[in-house]
């Protein structure tokens, strides 16, 4: 199991997250993933997720203009947002716990 | 930075292609950014858009089940038309920059949108020969005729090429059924220009130009006969020809004589009296007929003094013309 597949889950979260912080365009969310760890996130994986997000009305967005390149779309987080950051967080939490004893028990953990 | 706007624009063209089943509305969003996306990856390293991205279908399929849109799945046949369709625009596109420079111009395109006004007049032109060849059967030479009418052919040929320009600086105004139409038009014209131009190649090879024959060392190579009529309009037989040198002036073969194989020069004309194109006519009297018992003296009798048979021309009266009478000055 490589990590894309463990991504395709978590996808959400981790974006969500990395626009917690900061707001941020699709390129520079991107990089924030990449430069967190996610080297192998796709670049249309993060722009669908965005999207979708959006759609789902946990983002909202606003657009920049930007002196030396094209407007930017940036996204931020709204209070639906902010929960469903929540949430996920907690149920990760429980599920990164539940495997690490998993994992522990079995001595298999680094 | 190694990726062009092409390139990008290009990417973005088979991405959207491969998202062509989505709505419209659902296909912009998803697509918006994507130009501003590819060009900041583009300044960020070196490389294709396609070394670093993949296929755009493959970007799109990603794009889509990211955006949770409904899967491509098996893509029907509109998809992968216009999925063909933008990677082929996108070769013409670079195969337009490429040939530009060595023409002068940034583009290919740049140079021959230069050359559309004189495409318009072509097509006026062609419009008018294609009517010619229709009203005309078939028959065309270089000049448009209506109906073998020259003037008219030409009258029609201005008409139809100011209407061509007519129609060609407005075609950005068109709607889509008389674009279209004129598009069809125009592609009829021109493969009717290329088999007129065919045709006119088989018959430049085969010496036929398509008019009618015209000699091109002497236009009196299709003399066959000679006829001489004096003031009163009657025929005259037994008429010699001879050059300001006194030389027997040689035309046309006897064709109807039974001494075909007298001296051709010291025999006179006409040939063939029975065939005169015209007949002496008196006031009041009906049309008569040339002559038909009267034949030339076939020995060829060398005197240029003789005068013609005065029977041989039916003259009401009765007296034979002397200007009926050839008397070279001057013999050799």
């Amino acid at each position: 199991m490589d990590t894309t597949q463990l991504l395709k889950g978590v996808l959400d979260m981790a974006v969500l997250a990395v626009l917690r912080e900061e707001d941020g365009y699709g390129y520079d969310i991107l990089r924030r993933l990449r430069e967190a760890g996610l080297e192998e996130v796709g670049d249309a994986s993060v722009y669908g997720t965005l999207r979708r997000l959006f759609a789902a009305g946990l983002l909202t967005t606003y657009v920049v203009p930007s002196e030396s390149g094209p407007h930017r779309k940036y996204y931020s987080l709204n209070a639906a947002g902010r929960d469903q950051l929540t949430r996920s967080g907690k149920l990760w939490r429980s599920f990164a716990t539940t495997m690490d004893s998993l994992l522990d028990d079995r001595g298999m953990a680094a | 930075m190694t990726v062009t706007e092409q390139e990008i624009t290009d990417y973005v063209a088979r991405v959207r292609a491969a998202l062509a089943d989505l709505p419209p509305a659902q296909r912009d969003e998803l697509t918006e950014d994507l130009a501003d996306h590819l060009t900041e990856v583009a300044a960020e390293a070196e490389g294709t858009l396609l070394e670093r991205l993949g296929e755009p279908e493959t970007y799109a399929a990603e794009l889509r089940a990211a955006a949770g849109a409904a899967p491509g799945g098996a893509r029907n046949l509109d998809q992968r038309v216009a999925s063909a369709m933008a990677r082929a625009r996108g070769r013409l596109r670079a195969m337009d920059t490429r040939l530009g420079p060595p023409l002068g111009y940034a583009t290919a395109s740049d140079f021959l949108r230069l050359l559309r006004p004189a495409w318009w007049v072509l097509r006026g032109y062609l419009a008018a020969m294609l009517v010619t060849v229709i009203t005309t059967g078939g028959e065309f030479g270089l000049l448009p005729r209506f109906g073998g009418e020259l003037l008219a052919g030409l009258i029609m040929l201005i008409g139809f090429v100011l209407g061509s320009i007519w129609i060609g600086r407005r075609s950005a105004q068109l709607t889509r059924w008389p674009r279209s139409a004129v598009q069809v038009a125009s592609a009829v014209l021109v493969v009717f220009a290329f088999a007129a131009l065919i045709q006119a190649e088989d018959r430049m090879r085969y010496g036929d130009y398509g008019y009618d024959q015209t000699s091109v060392d002497s236009q009196y190579d299709r003399v066959r006969d000679v006829f001489v009529y004096d003031s009163e309009g009657r025929l005259v037989e037994n008429a010699r020809l001879f050059d300001q040198n006194g030389n027997p002036i040689r035309l046309g073969y006897p064709d109807c004589s039974e001494d075909v194989y007298g001296k051709p020069s010291l025999r006179a004309y006409p040939y063939c009296p029975e065939q005169a194109p015209f007949v002496p006519r008196a006031p009041g009297a009906p049309l008569q007929p040339a002559s038909p018992t009267s034949t030339p003296d076939p020995s060829g009798t060398p005197d240029p003094t003789s005068t013609p048979d005065p029977t041989s021309t039916p003259d009401p009266s009765g007296t034979p013309g002397p200007a009926g009478t050839p008397t070279p000055t001057r013999t050799r």
